[in-house]
């Protein structure tokens, strides 16, 4: 076996350049494979650990899938932002243990501002269960204190007491800033794998002293607030984006979406996240599953390239093949000789994927994690990785098994006779 | 003549397999204690939820945005969510089927949802009686479950006491097994 495998291996280095190629398919199609289906399950537990411990999320009458969205993973804007009193209508609503308003629309160099209350830190929960903590410094107390997500403090590398300058609208551009009104960093959170690491967090009032001298979506001219002058206003918001619910009794959730959703007063929509979430998945299976299919449908190709390659290596192999009976192999192993190249290709084809895969998460994480919040854990397998790359490797030995089954079939003579 | 009947004879032998399935099956069925309810054993026998809606008349013809309908589904959705509760099925080791809310998804899966008697999205009708509502914390997060999804879920019923000024109060269940829903065998 030994020496079969030697002889296997010199013969394939004898056409490297042939087999090299196939086997960059195949470490395409076992990395496309496993690159798709590694993206589809981080995808989803990074999007189930984002908010957790929240039973309802109240927001204008929009798409429940937006409106989860927005309040949660801070993509695309709110449709519409609800009034004041229709917080003040939930607080009061009765089995309603707690009410988080949240307020968004502003950013920090690209990085999202959210605008909460002392509620936000008290009952906010990600992952499982898991509530908020300060890596340093404190909550806000002031009204131009803002605490910072560890991935904005990482990557703007900004530490405790930098002034920062928030601008209106959510974009890297900051034409429109709030310059005069530079917020000071109070405290940093301790990073927790979601979309609150990338989010700079300042009370409702800071929203609302912001937009204090902007009226139709510009400041106004010869208007202008000073920070101190802001101080001496009533700053009571008139107006915020989403609002997170939490109940006494979680059992009651149907009853409380409803009335909020036929609250007369305004137009309210209330949302379980849980089945959003799975609503937003039925949107994104469709193109998880076309994909899939693509990966499937390139490791197919791939394995017919490794099976017409060593087909077509057949006929410069004859007279190889030849010697080799001639010299007392078996018809067996000349089989067993051409399955194991193909083996070998395709499992080093598997194994430069999985390389592949594991340097591209390994480059391109910084980049997922400052700009979609989502982190790869390309160590982590899943059991259906395994099962492709099994998948995988028996069809490459299937593909092989038939240029050895026409190998066994060519006579010694065929190989040994000069063509005329 | 008898050819003819090749699919009957298919069928029965079909059915004495299942038959015979079943009855190895049998032992393996009896042993967990988890009684078998139904939603019905939920509700109190001398509820009457209509009792308290005896002034309703013609409310066929009205509009659903009239008023009058509008403080109809006040009461009643009052009504529903003060539905009392049958005291004894506290600590009962039972298993029912149901439909599949979620509450509480983690990485590891799903740890809390809601078990409820329909399947809808309780846009057209009002939402269940309290009494038809379990609040199910899973032993072991499941994986692999979405909204809506049929299940069994077997455990030990406990009533939630009213806390709420409201007086809601309802069923939990400390879960020890939730399946996919299957027909049951006969």
């Amino acid at each position: 076996m030994r020496a079969l495998l030697h002889i296997a291996w010199r013969s394939a280095w004898n056409r490297r350049l042939t087999l090299v190629l196939t086997l960059c398919s195949i470490a395409l199609s076992a990395f496309m494979l496993l690159g798709v289906e590694r993206i589809r399950t981080d995808l989803r537990d990074n999007f189930t650990s984002a908010v957790s411990g929240t039973d309802l999320i109240v927001g204008a009458r929009t798409g429940s899938v937006q409106l989860l969205l927005y309040s949660v993973f801070r993509i695309g804007a709110a449709t519409n932002n609800i009034r004041w009193d229709s917080v003040e209508f939930l607080q009061s609503q009765p089995g309603v243990a707690w009410v988080v308003p949240l307020s968004l629309g502003d950013s920090h160099r690209g990085y999202p501002v959210l605008g909460s209350s002392d509620a936000y830190f008290e009952h906010f929960h990600y992952g499982d269960r898991q509530a908020l903590r300060l890596r340093e410094g404190r909550v806000y107390t002031d009204l131009f204190d803002s605490v910072i997500g560890a991935e904005v403090a990482d990557r703007l590398g900004y530490r405790l007491g930098q002034e920062i300058t928030l601008a209106h609208g959510s974009g890297e551009l900051n034409l429109s800033d709030h310059a005069d009104k530079p917020f000071t960093v109070a405290g940093i959170l301790q990073r927790t794998g979601t979309p609150v690491d990338r989010t700079i967090h300042v009370s409702l009032e800071a929203i609302e002293a912001l937009h204090l001298d902007w009226i139709g979506g510009a400041p106004l001219p010869g208007m202008r607030i000073s920070a101190e002058q802001v101080r001496q206003r009533t700053l009571q918001p008139k107006a915020v984006t989403a609002a997170l619910v939490g109940l006494e009794n979680r059992a009651a959730v149907f009853s409380v979406q409803r009335q909020v959703n036929q609250h007369a007063a305004e137009a309210l929509m209330a949302i379980l996240p849980g089945v959003a979430l799975d609503e937003l998945w039925d949107v994104i299976g469709t193109g998880e599953r076309a994909l899939l299919l693509m990966s499937g449908l390139v490791a197919l190709v791939s394995m017919a390239s490794l099976m017409s390659v060593v087909l077509a290596t057949l006929g410069e192999r004859r007279r190889e093949l030849a010697v080799l009976r001639a010299v007392g192999a078996s018809p067996y192993h000349v089989v067993l000789l051409l399955v194991l190249e193909g083996f070998m290709v395709t499992l080093a084809g598997i194994l430069a994927g999985v390389a592949a895969l594991l340097a591209a998460v390994w480059v391109l994480n910084p980049w997922l994690q400052s700009a979609f919040g989502l982190t790869l854990a390309a160590t982590q397998a899943s059991a259906l990785q395994g099962w492709m790359l099994l998948g995988l490797l028996a069809a490459g030995l299937l593909a092989s098994v038939v240029p050895g089954w026409r190998a066994y079939r060519l006579s010694l003579a065929d190989g040994l006779s000069p063509r005329i | 003549m008898h050819n003819e009947n090749f699919p009957h004879s298919r069928l029965r032998r079909r059915l004495m397999a299942a038959a015979v399935l079943g009855m190895l099956a049998l032992p393996l069925r009896a042993a967990p204690a988890f009684a078998e309810i139904t939603w019905e054993d939920l509700v109190p026998e001398d509820w009457d939820p209509m009792a308290e809606f005896a002034d309703v008349k013609d409310l066929d013809a009205l509009p659903d945005s009239d008023p009058r309908v509008i403080e109809l589904y006040e009461r009643l959705r009052h009504v529903w969510d003060s539905a009392p509760v049958v005291s004894a099925m506290a600590g009962r080791a039972v298993k029912l089927p149901g439909y599949l809310v979620p509450l509480d998804e983690t990485k590891a899966g799903l740890r809390e949802f809601l078990l409820v008697p329909y399947f809808g999205a309780c846009i057209h009708t009002p939402p269940p009686p309290a009494n038809q509502i379990i609040h199910v914390r899973a032993a072991t997060p499941i994986k692999g479950l979405r909204t809506m999804d049929a299940v069994w879920a077997s455990g030990t019923l406990e009533l939630k006491r009213s806390d709420s000024a409201m007086g809601s109060s309802g069923y939990s269940m400390a879960a020890k097994s939730v399946v996919r829903y299957k027909e049951p065998r006969r």
